[in-house]
């Protein structure tokens, strides 16, 4: 190993260690910047500029966005970079004018596309750019890997799936596919060059659940956003236009105000959908950085998988709908599905696997750590999905929420 | 001198010579001077030129620009005629020029009258004493255009002749004065071939269609556009392979040889004619199927002068069936596209075919230049388009498409996306859209037929969702236009490809035009990465324009644009720059790949067999 636990341990207490953060401007990536940052650390993020924005500013504005305090943002430096540029981290970080050597690297920079079409980009973010990032961290006085991946790793199975390494296996989508193929490269580059190596497996990360507060609305966000566009067009239909093109699928105004749209979404009999709120996650990731020393692999993840009925239901209040109903396998070859089904059944298309989850993430490694730290990953109630969703519409799902 | 309006000015700089407002094609009627005088000094062209001229101190007032001046009624037809195709309304130019003339008449100044040389009588005795001018305001109104890298040249005279014999007895008596001659079909030009410090013929006057059905084909006189003659076709179920609308038909063979989306079907050069009349340099009239006529089937690899001046055309009519239909197939890559296309010419499947980049679909679709920006970059972006392959088909050919192809915009779709596309690229449906993750493409779940419902919902398609684009001002003409089904009816608009002229609107157009081997795809992307890395070298905005196959697949042409404000020096000057590094480049691409060829050779060789330059054996 590159470095002891002893001198690591002191390192770490004294705070001296410069943690680089890849993907630093992203969802995950950004939040634990901040508690690093929050926590004492020197941090350095790399980031890429944006088509209207350095990255300097990019930074400053997520900084903004995050509240970060005077004194947290003189320990935070911006690299310029992109981890698809094999000679990134020459430019970014090891010029004169760089931030000085990198002693941990936290890497969170990631394609999260499921899309198939889109394998091309996914490849070359999560497979060569996590490359470029490892050369880095092997010719680099690194001493230790925080790997942020998936708990989907684990692949196509059911039951229980393990803190171990995934050497192969089925994947739903290329996402999980690259990551889990990622973790391998991850393992044997610091095998090889005697860096420590964390790696965090959380599930799927939604907004705070104190402040529903967020910077990413895919996900869970994805297919409330399209219901809650439909609802807009037809209800402005009604209110502008008598209502004909509703009237074509069933949609009606009803009396307690609600709007009735008929859309029946297939999920199976079991499972649900395993949600992490970012709070949650970015505190569990900060507890492993503080009691894993040695290294391991771990599963931020839900211990009680959220049933996707309540997240139905939830929607349904919140955004005063009605008509929308989950059904069983089937249901659609008694009665074909109208032109709503259709476009709802595509867009859940890619996230129907993590739906109807059956997979059961093992936390033997997290346990102890959650136990130390007394943390508990906060329950998807009625509360925490209408702070979420109303934070999402009042930041227009994103599109009003950074430059 | 009175007050030069700065916006009016600006506005007339900006004049793209497509001479659409000499055609008819929005039904609105004619700029009234217009058709009654010809001369391209009365139509608003002309009298943004005029503006333009006086602006620039390149003019006296003269007779005829008093004249122009007042024979502009400020109807505002020009308006919404412009507007369609340049985003631009002349009609602040034309109360703009009736004010300067006022103000000079109130202020008494100086009328210049040019007096009548020896040459200019014995034209008129040729035409008619209408019919040729040397006013230097007429004059100046025929000598310039957009054309980057020739500056004004102004003619002596300019003369519209009446008939072929008029044609013979002009061209004999130049050569007697020892004048050069320069034809001008409609008044418009835009690739600088129409100057000359000589006689400018401006054939407007010989607007003769003669339809001989028996024989397949439209005897058509030199003044008439492809517009006029297209529609003349249709209103008889039949069609023509046409040029650009206002481009006059005998001009466009001659010095192109015609092609156009349909040229998959019907060909280019001389499959588009039965026959065509000439006046010789040397004055003396001749047919090219004239065995003792010299041989203009015939390609030479180089400059050739024209064949004379084409006084008729015997154009090829072709049939047309009534179940045929524009319908649009979107790709994600352009290499699919290009292969499906020439696959439809491979097997004989459709009529007019080509392959369109997002900045034509996204042009030709939308009546505004913002509107057109947005769809171009959601094109890629959000729907996951990066190309398209426009058809039309009959019935049998739109069914042999679906089986082919992924996913089809027919033309149902097409008119709900036409009337409703301020909404397509609305913000909220578009991150929807982009952020979409399933395993079909955005752009095929939208093609869904059973999706239909939906789309219906967010687009909102009407007459009134697309005039919601334009200027308020011209809101309620194009919620009129737009209600005419002809408006989104691909076939019609294909035909008479009054949207194509819209890629001049967001800055001149200098396009280049390739004949490529389709099925050369590594050919194909070394032409269009060199216009790419020369247009970049030098700051160039360019882009992709179409290819559309010919012979069945075996050929096709590809034409790249660059785009410059011509109004700009600097602009120019960067064309001027790059053009001789493109030149050597594609004559040297030329040499090596058979099938490559810059059309620039079949410039003035239009009347020649497609074989003798698709092919080299």
């Amino acid at each position: 190993m590159r470095i002891g636990t002893g001198p690591l341990r002191k390192k770490r207490a004294a705070r001296t260690s410069r943690i680089l953060v890849t993907g630093g401007t992203g969802f995950l990536g950004s939040h634990i910047a901040f508690a690093l940052l929050r926590a004492g650390y020197r941090v350095t993020v790399l980031s890429r500029s944006s088509k209207n924005l350095p990255a300097r500013d990019r930074v400053a504005h997520l900084a903004d966005w995050l509240g970060l305090e005077e004194e947290e943002r003189r320990r935070l430096a911006v690299a310029e970079g992109d981890i698809l540029d094999p000679g990134w981290a020459a430019a970014a970080l090891e010029g004169p004018a760089g931030p000085g050597p990198v002693d941990e690297i936290v890497h969170c920079a990631s394609n999260t596309s499921f899309a198939e079409r889109k394998r091309a980009e996914v490849e070359a973010v999560n497979i060569d750019g996590l490359r470029n990032v490892l050369d880095f961290a092997a010719r680099s006085g690194c001493f230790f890997f925080h790997d942020v991946s998936t708990a989907f790793v684990a692949g196509k199975r059911t039951g229980l799936c393990r803190e171990e390494w995934v050497e192969s296996g089925e994947f739903t989508n290329v996402y999980e596919e690259t990551k889990a193929r990622g973790e391998v490269l991850v393992r044997d580059v610091c095998r090889r060059e005697g860096i420590r190596l964390n790696v965090c497996r959380p599930s799927i990360v939604y907004g705070d659940s104190r402040t529903g507060r967020t910077l990413r609305f895919n996900a869970l966000y994805f297919p409330v956003k399209a219901a809650v566009f439909l609802r807009d067009i037809y209800l402005a239909d009604i209110r502008e236009r008598n209502g004909r093109k509703a009237a074509e699928l069933g949609i009606r105004m009803m009396e307690n105000r609600f709007l009735f749209m008929p859309i029946r979404i297939e999920v199976g009999r079991e499972g649900g959908i395993n949600l992490v709120p970012i709070d949650h996650c970015v505190d569990v990731f900060m507890a492993i950085l503080e009691d894993s020393l040695d290294g391991g692999i771990y599963h931020i993840v839900n211990p009680r998988p959220t049933r996707i009925e309540d997240v139905v239901d939830h929607a349904k209040r919140l955004f005063r709908l009605d008509g929308i109903e989950t059904c069983g396998p089937g249901a659609f070859d008694a009665r074909p599905k109208n032109a709503l089904e259709t476009l709802y059944d595509a867009t859940l298309d890619v996230y129907r696997p993590y739906m109807q989850d059956l997979r059961i993430f093992e936390i033997k490694n997290a346990a102890p750590v959650l136990e130390s730290h007394g943390l508990v990953c906060p329950e998807f109630t009625y509360d925490v999905f209408a702070r979420c969703m109303n934070y999402a519409v009042e930041a227009g799902w994103g599109a009003r929420l950074l430059p | 001198m009175p007050r030069i309006d700065p916006d009016a000015r600006a506005t007339a700089a900006q004049c793209r010579h497509y001479a659409m407002c000499k055609i008819d094609y929005l039904a609105t009627g004619l700029c009234p001077s217009g058709p009654e005088k010809h001369f391209v000094t009365y139509y608003p062209q002309g009298r943004m030129d005029l503006y333009r001229g006086l602006s620039e101190g390149q003019i006296p007032v003269t007779d005829a620009l008093l004249d122009a001046a007042d024979t502009c009624t400020l109807c505002g037809i020009c308006d919404p005629q412009c507007h369609f195709i340049t985003g631009m309304q002349p009609t602040a130019v034309m109360r703009a020029l009736k004010g300067y003339v006022e103000d000079y008449r109130r202020e008494k100044g100086e009328v210049v009258r040019t007096a009548e040389d020896e040459a200019l009588r014995k034209l008129r005795e040729i035409v008619g004493r209408d019919w040729a001018s040397n006013d230097p305001a007429v004059l100046w109104t025929y000598a310039d255009d957009p054309f980057p890298l020739a500056g004004p040249q102004m003619p002596r005279y300019v003369v519209l002749p009446g008939s072929r014999d008029d044609v013979a007895a002009v061209v004999g008596l130049a050569n007697e004065l020892g004048l050069p001659i320069a034809i001008r079909g409609n008044g418009g030009s835009v690739f600088g071939f129409v100057f000359t410090d000589g006689i400018v013929l401006d054939m407007n006057r010989m607007r003769k269609i003669e339809f001989d059905l028996e024989n397949w084909c439209a005897a058509v006189e030199p003044g008439v556009t492809s517009f006029e003659l297209q529609q003349e076709a249709c209103r008889r179920g039949l069609r023509v392979n046409a040029a650009e609308p206002a481009a006059t038909v005998c001009g466009n063979l001659v010095c192109t040889g015609t092609f156009s989306t349909w040229s998959n079907v019907y060909g280019t050069a001389a499959d588009n004619f039965v026959d065509m009349e000439f006046v010789g340099r040397d004055g003396r009239v001749f047919r090219l199927n004239d065995k003792r006529a010299p041989n203009h089937f015939a390609f030479e690899h180089r400059g050739v002068p024209s064949p004379g001046i084409c006084t008729k055309a015997f154009v090829k009519l072709h049939s047309a069936t009534d179940d045929e239909e524009g319908l649009l197939v979107p790709f994600g890559g352009f290499d699919e596209a290009v292969r499906f296309a020439r696959e439809l010419g491979q097997r004989r499947i459709g009529l007019a075919v080509a392959v369109l980049g997002a900045h034509y679909v996204a042009t030709f679709l939308s009546p505004d230049e913002d509107l057109a920006g947005k769809l171009k970059a959601a094109l890629p972006e959000a729907l996951g388009v990066e190309a398209m392959v426009f058809a039309v088909a009959d019935r049998y050919g739109r069914d042999a498409i679906r089986k082919i192809a992924p996913a089809v915009i027919d033309s149902s779709l097409l008119r709900l996306l036409m009337l409703g596309l301020p909404k397509l690229v609305e913000p909220r449906w578009l991150d929807l859209v982009r952020e979409y993750e399933g395993r079909a493409r955005p752009f095929e779940l939208l093609c869904r037929p059973d999706m239909r419902p939906v789309v219906e919902a967010v687009l909102q398609p009407s007459p009134e969702t697309i005039a919601g684009a334009v200027p308020e001002a011209l809101r309620p003409f194009y919620r009129d236009l737009y209600a005419r089904p002809e408006m989104t009816d691909m076939v019609w608009l294909n035909m008479h490809r009054i949207v194509s002229a819209r890629m001049s609107r967001r800055k001149h157009m200098f396009a280049f035009l390739v004949y490529v081997p389709p099925d050369r795809l590594d050919v194909v992307h070394e032409i269009l990465d060199g216009f790419v890395r020369v247009a970049e070298a030098h700051g160039i905005d360019h882009d992709f324009g179409f290819l559309t196959p010919m012979d069945f697949g075996k050929r096709a042409i590809l034409e790249y644009d660059y785009y410059l404000d011509h109004a700009d020096p600097a602009e120019r000057e960067k064309i001027a720059r790059a053009m001789p590094e493109l030149d050597p480049w594609l004559d040297e691409l030329a040499a090596r790949v058979p099938g490559v060829l810059s059309l620039k050779y079949v410039f003035s060789q239009g009347c020649s067999r497609k074989e003798n330059f698709l092919y080299r054996v």
